[in-house]
């Protein structure tokens, strides 16, 4: 099979390159010594995890349609388990770098990790 | 009455298409919501080159809906719908240089972006939140792979209708 090229074939392709290498770009973060994750649902903001107080694993379950439940550990942080039909929220895997995220569509629960300074947080409650 | 049993058969394609590409599981490789090698694609590119872009819509609205209804459900059609029409109108605007300026590949590789690009704004819109575009980039990515694939398919099965056009 030959597949013949055309100008515009390298244009199409070039486009796309440009237009991922520039989201990506404005969607990057500086690698932070402090990460805090945040976990949405539709929009809601339902946790707050800085990721580099806690050292002992623990979990947060969440409900909805969808019920699952979102793991931290060692900074880090998954969708450890969910009952979503595609699974695609678990498959994912941890995610620790600021400007990472984790989506279960179906439940509509957005995973994302979110550098600051210590200068942001008035208090930290201990 | 032929180019409704025509488009017809273009339709249940299609849908069998999507169901092979269900069983193909591309997001234990590449987790991302909204991956897929949209097979689905190649008789939409099929009916807007062979038919007409008015079967072409028909064809991608009604196995939109017939493979949401039989293995996805409400949202599931909502996130195909906007990724196929995106695509369906930006491949329509390719062809317009059909030959001139693009070839299939071309066409192919818009169509695949463009897909993505309607299914990350729908998913945006849905759970109210802007994060998700992080993963557009790698999206866009990936349509330049599978938009290679879907476009060397539906050369040759475009190439061989053309070929014997009067027999069909």
């Amino acid at each position: 099979m030959k597949v013949k090229i055309k100008f515009g074939d390298v244009l199409v392709i070039l486009a796309v390159i440009l237009s991922s290498a520039i989201i990506a770009m404005s969607m990057h973060q500086e690698d932070s010594e402090q990460r805090v994750a945040v976990i949405s649902q539709n929009n809601a903001e339902i946790g707050r995890i800085y990721l580099d107080k806690y050292q002992e694993p623990y979990t947060i379950p969440y409900s909805g349609q969808y019920p699952g439940i979102i793991e931290v550990n060692n900074g880090k942080v998954r969708f450890k388990e969910a009952q979503c039909p595609d699974q695609v929220c678990v498959h994912t895997g941890w995610i620790e770098k600021p400007g990472e995220i984790a989506v279960c569509l179906p439940s509509g629960i957005i995973i994302k990790i979110e550098g600051y300074n210590q200068s942001d947080v008035d208090i930290i409650v201990r | 009455m032929k180019k409704l049993t025509l488009n017809s058969i273009l339709i249940s394609l299609a849908v069998v298409l999507s169901f092979i590409e269900r069983l193909i599981p591309l997001n234990l490789i590449v987790p991302m919501p909204g991956i897929k090698l949209g097979f689905a694609n190649i008789v939409t590119m099929f009916a807007l080159f062979c038919v007409d872009i008015p079967s072409a819509i028909i064809i991608t609205i009604l196995r939109c809906i017939l493979s949401s209804l039989l293995f996805g459900g409400m949202t599931s059609l909502l996130y195909s719908l906007s990724g196929a029409f995106l695509a369906l109108i930006a491949m329509i605007l390719l062809k317009l240089g059909y030959n001139k300026v693009f070839t299939l590949l071309g066409i192919s590789i818009g169509g695949a972006a463009a897909h993505n690009i309607g299914q990350i704004l729908m998913a945006s819109i849905m759970m109210k939140n802007f994060a998700i575009f992080a993963y557009l980039p790698i999206l866009l990515l990936a349509s330049l792979v599978t938009g290679l694939i879907t476009a060397i398919i539906a050369s040759g099965v475009i190439g061989i209708f053309e070929k014997n056009k009067g027999f069909i």
